[in-house]
C-alpha cells in the first residue's frame, strides 16, 4: 500500500499513536497492579477498560465504532465476561429500534419530506427577525424529535445560509447571522433530548437499563414523559441567550419571506411517495407512543413494522438504506451497552460508588448536580454517546449508594449527556452549522457557557421537583 | 510600487475593509487586483470529522457538497458582488476565483502563478486558520485593520536589516500623503543584530546596540524624517507607539526575533503583533 494513502487512512499522525499507547498501557497497569481491598482483579480490570474507553473516544485516534468492537472483544479475551454475554447486547430490542428509526429517517430525508416541513414551521415565522430565530430552533427541536439530530442540523444549514445570502448577510459579521446558525445547533441538541429518535444515546440508555439485574423498562412515551419539560422549558431560555448574547442588528425580514417563498415553490405540490412516508411515519410514532410498552409489541417491533411498511410501499430501497444507515452507530452501541454490563457484573461500579462516597460523603442533591455538571463537561469534549456510555454504568452504580433509583440516575446522565455547547468538536450539529462561517469558535463558546450552565439548572430542578417529587422516579 | 494585487479570502473570515483598501491601492498604484475566495478545507474536514461515526459516508459527503455550494454562493452573492459595488466607477483590472484547499497553502501557489507584489489581507483570531503565511511568504503581506489613523508608522530595530522600510515608509507616506513617522526599537530581550544581509549577530551589550542605533536615528533624521528612539521588547514598544501615533498603517521589516522575555524562544512573532495591533500592518517580508 502506498504509504502516503496509508498514512492519511490509517493511524494518521503520532499523537494518534501515542493516544492509543496510552489508552492500552493504563489497561496494562490496571491489570498488573494489585486490587485494592474490596475490588476483585476483574473489576479492576473493568476500570481499566472504562479508562481506556474514555481516552480512546476522547482523543478519538481510531473510529468510535472501533473503540466500542474493541470493549466488546477485549473482556472476553481478558476471561471479564463470556463472549456470549458480550454479543448478547445485540440481542436487545434496542439495537433493531435504532435501525428501524434510521431507515425511517432515511426515508423522510430521500423524498425531501424534512424540507417540506422545514420550510412550513419556518412560515409561521416570518414576522421578525427575533421570532424568525426562534422558528429556527423550534423547527430544528420538532424535527429531531423524530430524526437523528445530525441529520436535522445537515439538512436545515443549506436552507438557512441560501435564506442569509438572499439577506446579503455575511458570514461572522452579523448577530442575525450567528443567531440563525447557533439555533440550528442548540436547537437540534435540545430537540434531541425530546424521544427516543433524536439521539442514539437515548435508546442506549434504555438498552442498558433493560440489561440490569432488575430490569427497568422504559417505554417510547415514558421517555417522553420524562424529557419534555426539559426541552420546553430550554427552548425559550436558550433563545433568550442566545438574543443577549448578540444582539440582531438586523430589522427587515423582507429577504427571508421571499427566500423561503421561492423554496417552498421550487419544492412544489407533494409527491405521492411523501405522503407514503408521511403516513407511515405518524402510524410508527403513534404505536411507539401508544403500545411500545412490553405489554404490547415492544420498541423494535414497531420500528421494524415501519420499516418494512416503507418497502412494501416501495418508497425506499436497500440501496438507500445502505446509503442512509450509519451502522458505525449500531456497533458502538454495542460496545457501550457491554461497557454498563461488564462494570456491573465485577462490581466495579459498586466500588467506584462506594470509594467516592466514603470520601466525599452522601448528599443526594449535591450528588445530582454534580452528575448532570461532569456529564454536561464532559460531552463538550467527546462524543455525546461516549460520555454516556462512560457515566452511565457509574451513575447507576451510584443511584443506590445515595438513594435514588438508577433510572433517575441514567435519565440525569442521558439528558445531560445531549446538551453539548460549547465547542466545535462536541457533536456533529456543531461542526455542521460551523461550517457555514457564519460564527466563530469564541462566539459559539460564549453562548454554549451560559446555555450549558442554565441548562443545569434546569435538568437539576426538573429532577428534583418533577422527577422524584411528581412522577416519583 | 504594487502593480499586483492578490486578496485572499477565507470562508472562515470575511471583512468588506480588505475590499475597500484594495481598491483605494490599486487606485493609487494603478495595480489590477486578483481576489480569490478560499473554502476552508481544514473546515469541511472538520464536519467530516465530528460526523464519522454518526453519518453514513453517503450522507456525509451530501452535506459536504450542500455546504460547498453554499460557500460558493456566499462568494458570488456577497463577496464578489461587494467587490464589484467598490470597483463599479473604477478601471481597475479585476479577476476573482474561488478555490478549495487550506489558506495558506492556496495563497503560496497562487503567488508562484503570478507576480504579485502584495498580498492584502484580513485577519481573525477566532477562526480555524492558523496564518503559517505569515512567517512563510516572501512578498510584502498588508493585513487590514478596521482602525484607519492619519499617518505612517516605520518600524526599525536591531532585529531586521532596516533597509526596506525607510524608503518603502517615505514612498507610502508621498504617495498616499500622510505623515510620516519612525520607531527604532533596541529589542533587550534578543539582543543581536541583523546586517543588511539578514543575517543575525552573535550576543551584542546593550551599549553596542544603542551605538548602533543612534547611528540609524542619524542617517534617518538626515533624511528629514522623524524618528524616535525606543528601548525594550519589540513587540510591545512597537504596541505603544502605535496607540501614541495612531497610524494608518504600521510597516514592519524582516525582524528576526527568536528569543523572548528571559531568553526564551518566542515563535509566530506577526501573528502576535497582528493579534494586538488595533491598526493595519504592511510586512515587508
Amino acid at each position: 500500500m502506498n504509504k502516503q494513502i496509508f498514512l492519511k487512512n490509517g493511524i494518521s499522525n503520532y499523537k494518534n499513536i501515542i493516544s492509543i499507547i496510552i489508552a492500552f498501557l493504563v489497561l496494562a497497569i490496571f491489570y498488573i497492579l494489585p486490587s485494592p481491598e474490596g475490588l476483585t482483579h476483574s473489576g479492576q480490570v473493568m476500570i481499566g477498560i472504562l479508562i481506556m474507553a474514555a481516552i480512546l473516544w476522547i482523543t478519538e485516534p481510531i473510529p468510535l465504532a472501533v473503540t466500542g468492537l474493541l470493549i466488546m472483544i477485549i473482556q472476553p479475551l481478558l476471561q471479564l465476561i463470556t463472549p456470549d454475554e458480550v454479543f448478547s447486547s445485540f440481542g436487545n430490542q434496542a439495537v433493531f429500534f435504532l435501525i428501524g428509526a434510521f431507515i425511517l429517517a432515511g426515508a423522510v430525508e430521500k423524498h425531501g419530506l424534512h424540507r417540506r416541513i422545514a420550510l412550513r414551521f419556518l412560515s409561521y415565522f416570518e414576522k421578525s427577525p427575533r421570532l424568525f430565530t426562534l422558528g429556527i430552533m423550534i423547527s430544528c427541536a420538532l424535527l429531531s424529535f423524530v430524526m437523528p439530530e445530525h441529520g436535522v442540523a445537515a439538512f436545515f444549514l443549506p436552507i438557512v445560509v441560501s435564506i442569509l445570502i438572499a439577506m446579503k448577510i455575511a458570514p461572522k459579521k452579523s448577530n442575525f447571522g450567528k443567531i440563525s446558525m447557533l439555533s440550528i445547533a442548540y436547537g437540534c441538541s435540545i430537540g434531541s433530548l425530546g424521544t427516543l429518535i433524536g439521539g442514539a444515546r437515548n435508546p442506549l440508555t434504555i438498552g442498558v437499563l433493560s440489561k440490569l439485574p432488575e430490569p427497568i423498562n422504559v417505554t417510547f412515551f415514558d421517555w417522553m414523559i420524562y424529557s419534555m419539560p426539559i426541552v420546553f422549558i430550554a427552548l425559550p431560555i436558550v433563545w433568550l441567550v442566545l438574543q443577549f448574547s448578540f444582539p440582531i442588528e438586523v430589522k427587515d425580514i423582507s429577504g427571508a419571506k421571499k427566500e423561503i417563498a421561492k423554496q417552498v415553490n421550487v419544492a412544489g405540490k407533494m409527491s405521492k411517495n411523501e405522503l407514503k412516508v408521511l403516513f407511515i411515519l405518524i402510524f410508527t410514532i403513534s404505536l411507539w407512543i401508544f403500545l411500545s410498552s412490553h405489554t404490547y409489541f415492544g420498541l423494535a417491533v414497531i420500528a421494524i413494522s415501519g420499516s418494512v411498511l416503507l418497502f412494501l410501499t416501495r418508497t425506499i430501497t436497500w440501496q438507500d438504506v445502505e446509503n442512509r444507515v450509519p451502522w458505525g452507530i449500531i456497533l458502538l452501541y454495542g460496545g457501550a451497552i457491554t461497557l454498563g454490563f461488564g462494570i456491573q457484573k465485577t462490581g466495579a461500579g459498586s466500588w467506584i460508588a462506594h470509594t467516592l462516597f466514603s470520601t466525599v460523603g452522601i448528599n443526594p442533591y449535591i450528588v445530582i448536580l454534580v452528575m448532570i455538571i461532569f456529564t454536561i463537561l464532559l460531552t463538550n469534549v467527546m462524543s455525546n454517546i461516549g460520555a454516556v456510555a462512560i457515566l452511565l454504568p457509574i451513575g447507576i452504580a451510584i443511584a443506590p449508594e445515595i438513594g435514588i433509583s438508577p433510572l433517575l440516575a441514567s435519565m440525569l446522565i442521558a439528558l445531560s449527556g445531549g446538551l453539548a455547547f460549547m465547542f466545535v468538536i462536541a457533536t456533529p450539529g456543531n461542526a455542521i452549522t460551523y461550517s457555514s462561517g457564519y460564527f466563530s469558535t469564541k462566539d459559539l463558546l460564549k453562548a454554549g457557557v451560559i446555555a450549558n450552565i442554565i441548562c443545569i439548572f434546569i435538568i437539576f430542578i426538573i429532577a428534583v421537583v418533577y422527577w422524584v417529587g411528581i412522577l416519583g422516579i | 510600487m504594487f502593480k499586483n494585487i492578490l486578496i485572499p479570502i477565507s470562508s472562515e473570515y470575511y471583512t468588506k475593509e480588505v475590499l475597500k483598501r484594495g481598491v483605494f491601492l490599486a487606485e493609487k498604484f494603478k495595480s489590477s487586483i486578483n481576489l480569490i475566495y478560499i473554502i476552508e478545507e481544514k473546515t469541511l474536514n472538520q464536519t467530516d470529522k465530528e460526523s464519522d461515526s454518526y453519518r453514513t459516508p453517503y450522507e456525509i459527503a451530501e452535506t459536504k457538497n450542500e455546504i460547498r455550494q453554499k460557500q460558493k454562493q456566499t462568494a458570488d452573492k456577497i463577496v464578489f458582488e461587494d467587490a464589484k459595488f467598490y470597483l463599479k466607477n473604477n478601471k481597475i483590472p479585476f479577476e476573482e476565483k474561488i478555490i478549495e484547499g487550506e489558506f495558506s497553502n492556496v495563497v503560496k501557489r497562487e503567488i508562484g502563478l503570478k507576480d504579485y507584489d502584495l498580498i492584502l489581507m484580513g485577519f481573525e483570531k477566532e477562526c480555524a486558520l492558523r496564518y503559517r503565511l505569515f512567517e512563510e511568504v516572501k512578498i510584502p503581506l498588508w493585513v487590514v485593520n478596521k482602525n484607519d489613523g492619519k499617518s505612517i508608522l516605520g518600524v526599525c530595530s536591531n532585529l531586521a536589516p532596516n533597509v526596506k522600510v525607510p524608503d518603502l515608509s517615505l514612498k507610502l507616506s508621498q504617495t498616499l500623503n500622510l505623515e510620516l513617522n519612525m520607531i527604532y526599537v533596541v529589542d533587550v530581550e534578543d539582543s543581536v543584530e541583523v546586517n543588511e544581509k539578514a543575517i543575525r549577530s552573535d550576543k551584542k551589550t546593550e551599549k553596542d546596540l544603542m551605538i548602533s542605533a543612534e547611528n540609524f536615528k542619524n542617517e534617518i533624521e538626515k533624511k528629514g524624517i522623524n524618528i524616535e528612539l525606543l528601548r525594550g521588547s519589540f513587540e510591545k514598544e512597537v504596541i505603544k507607539a502605535t496607540e501614541i501615533y495612531n497610524p494608518k498603517i504600521v510597516i514592519i521589516g524582516r525582524e528576526q526575533k527568536k528569543k523572548g522575555i528571559l531568553g526564551l524562544p518566542i515563535k509566530n512573532l506577526k501573528r502576535k503583533l497582528v493579534e494586538k495591533c488595533k491598526y493595519s500592518i504592511l510586512f515587508l517580508n
